[in-house]
């Protein structure tokens, strides 16, 4: 089956539920109108579905291979990232002083959504290349961003990040390179770095590796760190490739997914000539490493929900088509026939736990990439609250939709049943595909941390206490609606047990303990609560918007044969009515699990700490 | 050079096509809007044509007011101009009127040295517009090519003909269909995108080419009903596991007397 996505709740996001348009009244995105806007949404979607889903099997079963000491990447992969960079995709939210188009975030995300679900592989080496050149775009010299950044947002050359080695994984202030600074001004670089995603490909004539490394005397951790430009291959004054620079790959990884992505070893100065140029100053590497990781960590969180979309839209289709079992009704009659799988309850829980999981990761990342466009279009004040909500947002972005978003996967192979496990399907890809989003760009695990220790105190804890407070507006609005008053209160209930455990928690003797045991739980905890609200919000829109179709086209909506014509008739319909019931179906599925563990949390459970291990 | 490119906006195929109240026409609600894709193979010669050799490229589409979508979806590949002959709908559908109001469009708007369309509309299907613009203007035509080589005085066109190809020179001016295979349509660049927006469209009335679209439409064709294929009705399954020598003789009579193949 041809690579999918839901277009109509990408749009309905956009431009139903988020005030997507009144950013394109600002100066700064005037060029844009909605029309454009659909217009790039359609093309981004064809170019993914006919170029680069095509390629995404070949770059999983071929996979980026290791030869005579450079990578070679899938062969498919060269005229689908040729395509990618012709179009302008790769840079299609960057400035257009340097050839980037200039699109709203909220819209790159829906863009890169697609690129994700049709070949997260691929799609990894663009965003590479695009957050390493907006680093150097940011804080490199002019000669710099002269030499460098254009040619990154166009595709033409790529880009690393480099911070990973042996002894320094989670704990990057346990970097050993070194950078030792020259007569010239330049540095000579020092070290291996692993793991590291484009370290080395065939698919650009250049790679611009930013390398984490420690100047002579620099102090131990983190705040030792300083940042590199360090290209693969030396660039001249005018622009033109000089030598190679002395960076050696020495091999590849072999993993579970992301097969077409080479995970390189990176040897920095074998020969003792690696160069690199500072960025920013001395000892600023890692504050300045966010500006490239933060953006990252928000792409992480949606490929985690491009491949759950991409995975449901398949287990979907499979659902309609595949034949097994007699229909509910008729359970105890051996002569009834076998029907799709689709009519199963069970399968239809699967398929629509998915799709309710796959909206509301959505709706979180959409939300995220709103408020970063509004800290480009606000100043003062307004500004630092929106910058605020992004930075509370970025983990739980990273580590709700991934997590989740694996989950997704898994449930959807499962709607494949036996055939899900095998490679005839596409649903074992996407699993494993998107288990690594999990992992890198910090675990989800070192994401929690951050919420907890340093996002939700961060302004004595305003930023949050008012988007939670988002959260309970939803509630106070639908606590009374007949249709979504139980879902409404479990949403209040939800809330107050994040309260309650922010305010009790930190005056126990044992804080620090169970802060640290408990805050991936406790994330999460924060993920479902948005999740929900988002949902719940979006459905009431949607209801708004039902209505008004049934009475345009003279529906009653008690006359049930009728309504359910309507839906069979309308796909505008029955996309709403999905709406309604996937927050009502999120709400008592995924709330009660909030009111769960936050037992266990108040309880204060230790049997992992006082376990033998 | 000038190039005409004449396109139109067709249903996707993607869409569940229904039929609307009238019988008469679809059901356009949900129905998403693309360029018919064989004239995206006339869109793409003449935009390669104007990128090798230079040519001023117009592209021409009759429609309702929605079609002037179809000129920016073109826009964002490349071109020029774009002229929108906006329609009520009396003539949608009607081949011949659709070739009177388009040659009239062609010709306010030309000379053309070149006028490129494609072999035919999907949807409709019936491959019949091309070959009358051409007939009206009184130029030469070539149909369904696959292939096109340009020379000093004239063009070589390779075209498919039942079981072959057949070559044919012709001289400029002329209209050339396209069919599948005579080029890569490109994809549109953001860039492009963007541009699309700024590209001149002249919008003009049928009747201000001194045409009456009523008066056409229908004159020569009408459309008197629309139905969908009937439904694919169930295989039968002939149970063999028993007597399969039965099930085979079952399904022998069953192919004879009932599907009527043997
Ligand atoms: C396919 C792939 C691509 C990658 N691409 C890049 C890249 O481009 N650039 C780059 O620099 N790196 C890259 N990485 C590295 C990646 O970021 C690291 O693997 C990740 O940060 C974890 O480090 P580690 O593997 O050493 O695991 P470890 O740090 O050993 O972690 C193991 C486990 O311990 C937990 N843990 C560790 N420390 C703590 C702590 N202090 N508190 C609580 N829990 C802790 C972790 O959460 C994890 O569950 C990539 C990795 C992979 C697999
Ligand atoms: C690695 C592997 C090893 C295997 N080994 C053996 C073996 O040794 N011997 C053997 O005989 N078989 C074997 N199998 C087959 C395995 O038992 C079947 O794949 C399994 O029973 C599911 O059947 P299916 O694949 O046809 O999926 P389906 O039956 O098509 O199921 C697809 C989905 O629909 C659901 N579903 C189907 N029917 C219903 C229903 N009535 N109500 C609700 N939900 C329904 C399923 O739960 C599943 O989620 C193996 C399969 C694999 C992948």
């Amino acid at each position: 089956m041809a690579y999918q996505v839901d277009m109509r709740d990408v749009k309905f996001q956009l431009f139903e539920w988020l005030p997507t348009e009144k950013l394109l009244q600002t100066e700064r995105f005037s060029q844009w109108a909605k029309g454009d806007l659909e217009m790039v949404l359609e093309e981004a979607y064809k170019l993914a579905a006919e170029v680069l889903a095509p390629t995404n099997k070949e770059g999983d079963r071929v996979g980026a291979r290791f030869v005579d000491g450079k990578v070679v990447m899938p062969p498919s992969f060269r005229e689908a990232y040729q395509k990618l960079c012709e179009g302008g995709w790769i840079s299609c939210i960057n400035s257009p002083e340097f050839g980037g188009m200039g699109l709203p975030e909220v819209v790159g995300t829906a863009i890169n959504e697609f690129f994700f679900g049709a070949n997260i592989s691929l799609a990894l080496t663009a965003l590479l290349s695009r957050g390493a050149g907006y680093l150097i775009e940011k804080f490199g010299s002019d000669e710099m961003r002269k030499l460098f950044v254009e040619k990154m947002y166009s595709g033409q050359w790529g880009g690393t990040m480099c911070l990973t080695e042996p002894q320094a994984g989670s704990d990057v202030g346990a970097s050993k390179t070194r950078a030792v600074k020259q007569e010239n001004g330049r540095y000579l670089i020092s070290g291996e770095k692993i793991f590291i995603t484009s370290g080395d490909q065939d698919l650009t004539e250049n790679i611009i590796h930013l390398v984490l490394a420690r100047t002579p005397g620099a102090p131990a951790g983190t705040a030792g760190l300083s940042l590199f430009v360090v290209p693969k291959i030396r660039v001249n004054a005018d622009g033109s490739l000089g030598q190679p620079n002395d960076v050696q790959t020495a091999g590849i990884e072999h993993k579970l997914g992301i097969h077409g992505s080479p995970t390189c070893s990176l040897v920095f100065g074998p020969n003792n000539a690696c160069e690199g140029f500072l960025l920013g100053e001395e000892l600023q590497g890692m504050k300045l490493m966010f500006h490239m990781m933060n953006p990252a960590r928000i792409e992480v969180g949606l490929q985690g929900e491009a491949l759950a979309s991409a995975a449901l839209q398949e287990a979907w289709q499979y659902a309609k088509v595949r034949l097994q079992g007699r229909h509910w009704t008729r359970l105890k009659d051996h002569d009834a026939p076998q029907v799709p799988i689709i009519e199963h309850p069970d399968v239809r829980r699967m398929l629509f736990t998915s799709y309710a999981y796959v909206q509301a990761m959505r709706a979180l990342l959409m939300q995220t990439s709103y408020y970063i466009d509004m800290t480009r279009v606000t100043e003062g004040e307004e500004q630092e609250r929106y910058q605020s909500y992004v930075e509370v947002l970025t983990p739980i972005c990273k580590a709700w939709a991934s997590d989740w978003g694996f989950r997704v996967t898994e449930w959807c192979l499962q709607v494949f049943g036996g055939y899900g496990y095998t490679q005839e399907y596409p649903a074992e890809q996407y699993l494993r595909d998107a288990k690594i989003a999990s992992i890198y760009e910090g675990t989800n695990g070192i994401q929690a941390l951050d919420l907890v220790a340093r996002k939700l105190p961060a302004k004595n804890g305003k930023p949050i206490r008012e988007l939670l407070g988002q959260a309970e507006a939803t509630f106070k609005k639908l606590r009374n609606d007949p249709q979504f008053m139980e879902p409404a209160w479990m949403l209040g209930a939800a809330l107050k047990q994040i309260e309650d455990i922010s305010k009790g928690l930190t005056k126990r003797p044992d804080a620090v303990m169970v802060v640290l045991l408990n805050s991936v739980p406790f994330l999460d905890m924060i993920g479902d609560v948005l999740g929900a609200h988002f949902l719940l919000e979006q459905a009431a829109l949607a209801r708004e918007k039902l209505w008004a179709l049934c009475q345009e086209a003279g529906v009653e909506r008690k006359d049930e044969g009728a309504y359910k014509q309507f839906l069979a008739d309308n796909a505008d319909a029955a996309f709403y009515h999905n709406k309604v019931h996937a927050a009502i179906h999120f709400a008592y599925r995924v709330l009660p699990n909030v009111t769960a563990r936050a037992v266990a949390i108040r309880a204060g459970e230790m049997g992992p700490m006082e376990a033998v291990l | 050079m000038r190039i005409a490119v004449l396109v139109t906006y067709v249903p996707d195929t993607a869409s569940t096509i229904k039929v609307g109240p009238s019988g008469k026409a679809i059901d356009e609600a949900g129905i998403k809007w693309i360029i018919s894709p064989y004239d995206e193979f006339a869109v793409e010669e003449a935009i390669k044509l104007k990128e090798s050799k230079g040519a001023e490229v117009t592209y021409i589409t009759y429609g309702p007011e929605r079609d002037q979508q179809v000129l920016r979806e073109c826009f964002a590949r490349g071109g020029d101009k774009g002229v929108h002959v906006v329609g009520t709908g009396a003539a949608f559908g009607d081949a011949f009127a659709i070739a009177q109001i388009l040659t009239a469009a062609v010709k306010k708007a030309g000379p053309f040295d070149l006028i490129f369309a494609g072999v035919k509309g999907v949807g409709s299907d019936q491959g019949l517009v091309g070959a009358m613009v051409a007939e009206l203007l009184d130029i030469p035509h070539v149909a369904s090519v696959t292939k096109i080589e340009y020379g000093e005085a004239g063009i070589t066109a390779w075209r498919e003909i039942e079981g072959g190809q057949e070559v044919v020179e012709v001289s400029l001016p002329c209209v050339i269909t396209a069919q599948k295979g005579l080029n890569e349509p490109r994809y549109p660049s953001l860039k492009g995108i963007m541009a699309a927006k700024k590209m001149p469209v002249e919008s003009v009335k049928v009747a201000d080419l001194g045409l009456d679209e009523a008066a056409l439409g229908g004159a020569t064709c009408r459309w008197v009903s629309l139905a969908l294929p009937p439904a694919k009705s169930a295989g039968k399954i002939i149970h063999g596991e028993q007597d399969p020598q039965a099930a085979a003789r079952e399904l022998a009579r069953l192919l004879r007397e009932e599907a009527k193949v043997i």
